[in-house]
């Protein structure tokens, strides 16, 4: 609150930027989150072809449902083992209070919250690289099938963004933050599952299409109040 | 004065909350097809009620903690946590035993369901969250944002209901008045779904006023049909003859004949239909509702003013030691 109350727009998305890239240039040279992220996706996707990625299992619209189950379970658990990462590495090297003097705390959450995005993005074309390769997901849609993730990754960020700024504050950071992130996370996973396994299918795109509008109202309405919230994390 | 009050409520909500407990099995008449475990509903719906209602006092408390910073507000929001944890056990408790006498399955999933299970998972988190930070101001703030956070995300739950209901136990169009069962309408000879049983309507034979429908279902997990015949007085538009499903306690009814066009509605009926119809389990059932309002009220005011008290002594022990 000691900032001017009128920051203006275009600073503030410089600012935002300013901190995305210096996330970014930390993450490339440590690549603590990548490889953390990508190893997780890797075992997963190797452990789940082990027992049904064999060739002969009929695609019944049970198997596709328990493909797409899969593939969600993989993401949703590198996610809340790599997207803490952001706060709790400012919190870890003791660079909280520096940050906090140079930006104001929406910008630092929007900052943030593009790293993360930018994690996801990774997150989610690896793994879905690796299911479709590995334990042959075929997809039937593929643009219904990337809107699906789009979706979901950006509610999975949406989300967890914040939880990870209350976690860094907190002991036990990283078993905190599954159980402070799952039950917020139930809705958009049973759509998301729901619907990937639609997309599954082929021209699912309309059958898709609701699933998707309320993913994106899920983000929508998370990403707001974490605007709205971020303020008084930050300051405690 | 305020303490006479507090006592005064206490006994009140003491004998208030007795006297539900004992018109549920004294004045409640017995449901067919429910029996004794129909009583537990009068428990059920009011804990249920006030698990949410908690939720949602604990969001507005920690969204005045944000604004005013009192502390007071923050042992609020942390007293109608615990007391909704509390009434979010029960709720979940007494409906599993419900479910699994009437339905014969504790736990399905069941939209309701989910949301309570997320709201118990919810609860659990905050208190884990309160656990996990030593300093008391930093404690309050955050686990005030992540109350508000999670209240934004619940609602979407409720998206979520129209995907997983096909497999709903609650008795939505039972126990609801003014809203109803749409059931299925379909001409002799045809089939069609009722909830997740297929139906084929064999035929209509009409006997003076009564037509009596012959009806084949089949139940998931059953290889054979089973033959239901339900019947209807078309003169005066009642339902006669209500055949139970197979190893369910719901009914298969007739509601509406076409005759002319060789059609009919068929429904399924709950057991407990047009419960809220009878005044005493009416009026039984607004005293729970109020009952446990009520003491959900006098539970939140006493945990929030036993927590101040902590927090007063707490402090005058770091102000001498």
């Amino acid at each position: 609150m000691q900032q001017p109350t009128a920051i203006r727009l275009p600073a503030l998305l410089a600012a935002a930027w300013a901190i995305f890239i210096k996330d970014l240039r930390s993450e490339l040279r440590t690549r603590y989150a990548i490889n953390a992220l990508v190893l997780f996706a890797a075992s997963a996707a190797v452990a789940v072809s082990l027992g049904v990625g064999f060739i002969g299992v009929r695609r019944s619209a049970e198997y596709l449902l328990i493909q797409s189950t899969l593939l969600w379970i993989a993401l949703l658990f590198a996610a809340l083992n790599g997207l803490s990462r952001g706060f709790v590495y400012e919190e870890e090297t003791r660079t909280i209070a520096a940050l906090r003097l140079a930006a104001p705390p929406i910008a630092v959450y929007l900052g943030k919250f593009l790293f993360n995005l930018a994690l996801l993005v990774l997150l989610d074309t690896v793994t879905c690289l690796l299911f479709i390769v590995m334990v042959r997901v075929e997809v039937g849609s593929p643009l219904a099938f990337i809107l699906v993730l789009a979706a979901g990754g950006l509610c999975l960020a949406t989300a967890t963004t914040i939880l990870a700024a209350i976690i860094a504050r907190a002991s036990f950071k990283s078993a905190l933050f599954a159980v402070l992130a799952f039950p917020l996370l139930v809705p958009p996973l049973i759509i998301a599952i729901q619907s990937t396994a639609l997309t599954l299918d082929n021209n699912a795109l309309a059958l898709a299409l609701p699933g998707i509008r309320t993913l994106i109202a899920y983000a929508v309405a998370t990403f707001v109040a974490s605007l709205m919230l971020f303020r008084f994390v930050w300051e405690a | 004065m305020a303490q006479r009050m507090a006592q005064a409520a206490k006994l009140l909500i003491g004998v208030w909350i007795a006297g539900v407990a004992v018109a549920m099995f004294l004045v409640l008449p017995q449901y067919e097809g429910l029996g004794n475990a129909g009583r537990i509903i009068i428990m059920h719906v009011p804990t249920a009620w006030v698990s949410v209602l908690a939720f949602a006092v604990s969001a507005l408390f920690s969204g005045l903690y944000l604004w005013r910073g009192r502390t007071e507000d923050d042992d609020y929001a942390t007293a109608a946590a615990e007391s909704g944890f509390l009434f979010t056990v029960l709720a979940t408790v007494t409906g599993a035993i419900f479910s699994q006498v009437v339905w014969g399955i504790y736990w399905n999933w069941d939209p309701r369901q989910t949301s309570i299970f997320v709201l118990l998972l919810i609860y659990a988190a905050l208190f884990a969250l309160r656990s996990a930070i030593d300093d008391p101001t930093r404690r309050r703030q955050l686990s005030a944002v992540y109350s508000l956070f999670a209240f934004v995300t619940v609602p979407f739950l409720i998206f979520v209901a129209p995907r997983v209901s096909e497999s709903t136990l609650h008795p939505n169009c039972a126990f609801m008045q003014g809203s109803t069962c749409e059931g299925v309408d379909i001409g002799v000879g045809k089939l069609g779904l009722l909830g997740d049983r297929k139906i084929e309507l064999v035929s209509l034979i009409q006997t003076g006023d009564v037509v009596t429908a012959e009806v084949l279902v089949s139940e998931p997990g059953l290889s054979d049909d089973i033959r239901l015949t339900p019947s209807f007085n078309i003169v005066n538009q009642e339902i006669l003859d209500r055949p139970n499903f197979p190893g369910l306690r719901y009914h298969l009814i007739l509601q509406e004949v076409d005759l002319a066009n060789q059609r009919a509605r068929l429904n399924i009926e709950a057991p407990g239909t047009g419960l809220l119809d009878n005044s005493r389990t009416l009026l039984t059932f607004l005293a729970a509702i109020f009952g446990f309002t009520a003491l959900f009220f006098w539970m939140l005011y006493v945990r929030a003013t036993l927590l101040g008290v902590q927090w007063a002594l707490a402090r005058k022990q770091g102000a001498h030691g």
